[in-house]
């Protein structure tokens, strides 16, 4: 609830400003938060540039450090070593973090990080804390976000010497809608307005389609369709998307994604060469930190190594006489992660069959992110595609490039020559449903759904004369609601009495133009033109952060007494 | 909420800030050689496709009914330029009919059954009494074609 103010202050913070505002048009940047690594790049008028820092980096590492009584990021802060980023003073990984609460696998996942994530099992949000002066100060992954995030804000301004207030985000499939509440929330607390907020691998196709509509100088629509799969891995997340591509239009025909990255490849292998790893550090003192800080850069170094080379020697002081020493080859790196390799597989093969394209009519196979340099990454895709790899983009500055590029179509800028003639058709990456058919995630938007979209679903009662009706969106494609992310719950009342099965209980969801969700739902008795009782509105998500507990607490209070049974699907056009 | 205000920005830009020579210079009318032509038979066919509001499929998408796959596609994208709410500051019904449009067309299974359908539809002789006044605005519209 507490959201709901939050949008409603910004949006009309926005339209004041709007309306006043008697500058230059602003063109929007495009931000590529990464798990690992950030980058800011924008439209300079003919192309996209990327923007660098005070040390002339364009990639800049992604964490806040509170060693200091001013926390500093990796924007402006220089690491005397790769030890300090790993000390406890430092927060990274917060793209995994962020909108999770502690009962969630990737924040468990997470407690072997150096600094502290600490569950109470619940379903609240996890304590989060950052060593500073031999005490845990907590903080939270959106404020240390909003740190980070003002840092690229200046920089971007001092390079463009202009104010920056507009943005577009690349963001993971998986994310949800709550996640991205709380990404706009970072941003806010940044100063900065979100205008588009873009599945990274839909980022990745609009850069493609640019690339195509300036090879192919054919009239529009009539350019030949090109199918592109877009693979991409970074630290934190892995996507997929197949798109189809003519004449600067990118239609997205299907989304996948999954939290799985190559900080779960570090730690396999971490695990791997210390097998009781998570006991080993599990005190999370002083000392364990700065011996897991030497595991993890060991680590880290050797599967960098890997990519180029067959075998690679890990040597490991940890002190109190325990020393690690192994020589690791590439065949047993490959055993150790092939869970990670098994699952981006069925990623992309589940991306084709949800875009009903065989493999045969992908013209591109373009692999980005970090991980695309690990051969077995490249060969496992090149392996399902039967095909080589799209050379004609930077695998680490496509995702920016592409959010450049929307930024710059987002901010009405138009170019003479027609390279941002672009448009992106995107698509639901998670379905949006309600809790029906007793513990089953029914969807009313369906997954990889075209958007601006609207659906409706009929349910009906369970009960003799049930009187109400308990509705809990969820979204996500597991068939278990509780695996699902929750977005909010309201109650339809006010049934007129009559036996179960009767009376119609309309559900219809609308993802407008901005991308916000709104469910409608309301009762209509069989042979009546008007709903029994007011409709009810409902802008989503409504849940606040510790809203783990919520589903069950419902579920205690209300069992199956106000539940739902599916009639009929029928779309609305 | 996002977009919302990006529409009201670009429409302060075009009312106030750019000068008046640049006000065609608005997407989805920018002026470039390559897309000069559909754009043009885009606008000027906005108003004939769009008036009847319960014709057909191939109405929605403005094509014949034995159009090809690769003519279906072009005359969504083409559509799409001018209808998605990215580019034209609506609400998106329009883009949301001309894509259910073009998701019944573009499937061979969805679209014999449609066309089946339509062709019982245009033959209203042979439908009940009931059905066929339950039908005729549509059986109406169709004649259009």
């Amino acid at each position: 609830m507490a959201e709901q103010a939050y949008t409603v202050a910004s949006d009309s913070e926005t339209t004041g400003e709007e309306r006043s505002s008697s500058t230059v048009p602003e063109i929007a940047i495009g931000i590529d938060i990464g798990t690992s690594q950030c980058s800011v790049a924008v439209w300079s008028g003919s192309q996209v540039e990327l923007l660098r820092n005070t040390r002339n980096q364009k990639l800049m590492k992604s964490y806040v450090t509170f060693k200091d009584e001013v926390p500093a990021g990796g924007v402006s802060n220089q690491l005397a070593h790769e030890y300090e980023m790993l000390s406890g003073a430092a927060i990274f990984n917060m793209k995994r973090l962020i909108g999770r609460v502690d009962t969630d696998p990737v924040v468990h996942a997470s407690k072997s990080l150096p600094f502290l994530v600490q569950t109470l099992d619940i379903g609240v949000r996890p304590f989060i804390a950052a060593l500073v002066k031999n005490m845990w100060r907590s903080t939270t992954p959106e404020e240390v976000l909003a740190i980070f995030l003002v840092e690229l804000r200046v920089m971007a301004e001092m390079q463009l010497k202009r104010p920056i207030r507009n943005v577009v985000l690349t963001i993971p499939v998986s994310f949800s809608r709550f996640q991205l509440t709380r990404i706009e929330r970072a941003c806010a607390m940044a100063g900065l307005h979100v205008l588009r907020l873009m599945p990274e691998p839909t980022a990745v196709a609009l850069l493609y389609a640019q690339q195509q509509q300036q090879n192919v100088h054919e009239n529009m629509g009539s350019g030949s369709e090109k199918i592109a799969l877009i693979f991409n891995m970074g630290a934190g997340f892995c996507d997929t998307a197949i798109t189809a591509t003519a004449g600067g239009v990118s239609q997205i025909r299907s989304l996948a994604g999954s939290t799985l990255g190559g900080e779960d490849i570090l730690q396999n292998t971490m695990r791997h060469l210390i097998p009781n790893m998570d006991s080993y550090f599990s005190r999370h003192g002083i000392n364990e930190i700065e011996k897991m800080g030497l595991l993890r850069v060991a680590t880290q170094d050797a599967i960098h190594k890997l990519s180029t080379q067959p075998s690679v020697e890990i040597d490991v002081d940890l002190g109190n006489g325990r020393k690690i020493y192994k020589v690791l080859n590439r065949k047993e790196f490959e055993e150790v992660n092939q869970n990670v390799f098994e699952k981006c597989a069925s990623l992309i093969n589940q991306c084709l069959s949800d875009a009903k394209i065989e493999v045969a009519d992908v013209n591109d196979v373009i692999l980005v992110g970090g991980c695309s340099n690990i051969p077995m990454i490249r060969n496992m895709v090149t392996g399902i595609c039967k095909k080589d790899v799209y050379s004609g983009m930077n695998p680490l500055e496509a995702a920016v490039r592409g959010a450049a590029l929307e930024g710059a179509v987002a901010s009405g800028v138009n170019d003479p020559f027609g390279s941002l003639d672009l448009l992106t058709i995107q698509t639901t990456p998670l379905s949006i449903g309600i809790r029906a058919d007793g513990n089953n995630l029914v969807p009313v938007i369906p997954k990889n759904t075209t958007m601006p979209a609207r659906k409706d679903v009929f349910f009906t009662t369970v009960h003799d004369n049930q009187a109400e009706a308990l509705i809990i969106v969820y979204e996500g494609d597991e068939e278990a609601v509780e695996k699902n992310h929750l977005l909010g719950y309201f109650k339809i009342m006010g049934i007129p009495p009559a036996s179960k099965g009767v009376p119609e209980i309309n559900v219809c969801m609308d993802i407008d133009a901005s991308n916000s969700l709104r469910v409608f739902a309301g009762v209509i008795m069989p042979g009546e033109q008007n709903p029994s009782a007011p409709f009810m509105e409902i802008r989503m998500p409504t849940v606040d952060d510790g809203h783990g507990w919520c589903a069950e607490a419902l579920n205690r209070t209300y069992g199956s007494t106000l539940d739902l049974v599916t009639v009929q699907k029928k779309v609305q056009h | 909420m996002a977009s919302t205000s990006f529409f009201l920005s670009n429409q302060t830009i075009r009312s106030t800030i750019l000068p008046p020579c640049n006000a065609t210079f608005r997407r989805p009318l920018s002026i470039s050689a390559t897309c000069a032509t559909s754009q043009r038979t885009c606008s000027s066919n906005i108003s004939t496709e769009y008036a009847p509001k319960q014709g057909s499929l191939y109405e929605v998408l403005g094509i014949q009914m034995g159009a090809s796959c690769q003519e279906i596609k072009t005359a969504y994208r083409r559509l799409a330029r001018c209808l998605h709410p990215d580019v034209a500051s609506n609400s998106g019904d329009e883009f949301m009919r001309v894509h259910a449009a073009y998701a019944t067309l573009s499937d061979p299974e969805k679209r014999a059954t449609y066309d089946m359908e339509l062709f019982h539809r245009r033959r209203p002789t042979v439908m009940s009494a009931r059905g066929y006044s339950r039908r005729s605005r549509n059986w109406e519209s169709d004649q259009c074609w």
